[in-house]
């Protein structure tokens, strides 16, 4: 399958669930969803399409939160596409639901992103930490903007 | 000279802890092992048990989790146990000092005293972790004999 025929596929499935699509370069593609469309979008992406989910990146922007999944198609260099979606969440309280149930591999990435970011993630099966210290406060999300740790916690063991 | 020193001299045992490093230390280190620099030839041999050594061998800016499985290390070492601290990171958390995960340093982390010697550089030339491993050696000796001193000795 080469590159047009992917967009195309990528294109007609989701139809007007894919918000501001943007061709970066020929091999590297972005477009929004919904917080609420999510599921749906990546399931089809995975299950339907076949991509690959690679990762999905999460960050603190100015005025909100983004995620963004990354999924890819690929095949022979130079036909395979990175495809990513990206979703914006509410700034004072990120929450959107899990894309676990229908891609598996999302499972740790979720679980760094809640730990880390404070992003909470709905019908996730399994909301433990993942890679801070036991003794880390749960309320404290290192990779936010500033420096949000300083004070709360003690940086003597 | 007590004999558990001059056992410990003929051929320290060397346990290597990598406490969260990028891995340039790591590989200088095995660097040392390798028949270019071939440190064997002086009796150093990398186990891979603490309780087998006689040395620790420490790289990287210990974060949060890491500094406590360090000093459990420590602990565990049979005594005296040299502690050699290799690169930029493990002196003095390098670029890290400012992360979230970090802890205070090596030398605060062990008991007062505990690190024998330190290694700059990012990562140290093998030739720097040599002539660590000959400084921490030489501290346990008396003053008056040291390594190079009886080397001449036996040279003449």
């Amino acid at each position: 399958m080469n590159r047009e025929q992917v967009l195309e596929q990528v294109q007609n499935t989701l139809g007007d669930r894919i918000k501001n699509l943007f061709v970066k370069n020929p091999r590297r593609v972005y477009f929004d969803v919904d917080p609420g469309d999510v599921v749906e979008v990546t399931r089809i992406i995975h299950k339907d399409l076949g991509a690959r989910f690679c990762i999905a990146s999460g960050m603190e922007m100015e005025r909100d939160f983004e995620i963004l999944y990354h999924f890819g198609f690929e095949s022979e260099p130079p036909e395979g596409v990175l495809v990513s979606a990206r979703v914006h969440l509410d700034k004072d309280k990120p929450a959107v639901d899990s894309i676990t149930p229908g891609v598996p591999a999302a499972a740790w990435i979720e679980r760094e992103m809640h730990e880390l970011l404070g992003i909470e993630f709905r019908n996730h099966p399994d909301m433990r930490p993942l890679l801070l210290a036991e003794d880390w406060p749960a309320d404290v999300c290192p990779l936010r903007r500033g420096k949000p740790w300083e004070g709360k916690v003690d940086r003597r063991i | 000279m007590g004999v558990k020193v001059r056992a410990l001299m003929k051929s320290p045992w060397v346990f290597h802890v990598s406490a969260g490093s990028c891995n340039n230390c790591d590989i200088e280190i095995l660097d040392c092992l390798c028949p270019r620099f071939d440190i064997e030839r002086f009796g150093a041999i990398l186990v891979g048990s603490i309780r087998h050594a006689d040395a620790l061998l420490v790289t990287g800016a210990m974060n949060r989790k890491s500094a406590r499985r360090v000093r459990q290390l420590y602990e565990q070492a049979a005594k005296p146990c040299l502690v050699i601290a290799i690169g930029a990171c493990a002196l003095g958390q390098g670029i890290f000092r400012d992360s979230y995960s970090m802890v205070q340093p090596l030398d605060e982390v062990l008991p007062p005293g505990a690190v024998t010697v330190y290694v700059p550089g990012c990562p140290p030339r093998p030739e720097a972790m040599i002539m660590g491993v000959v400084k921490a050696l030489n501290q346990l000796v008396p003053a008056k004999q040291p390594v190079e001193a009886k080397k001449e000795q036996a040279d003449e």
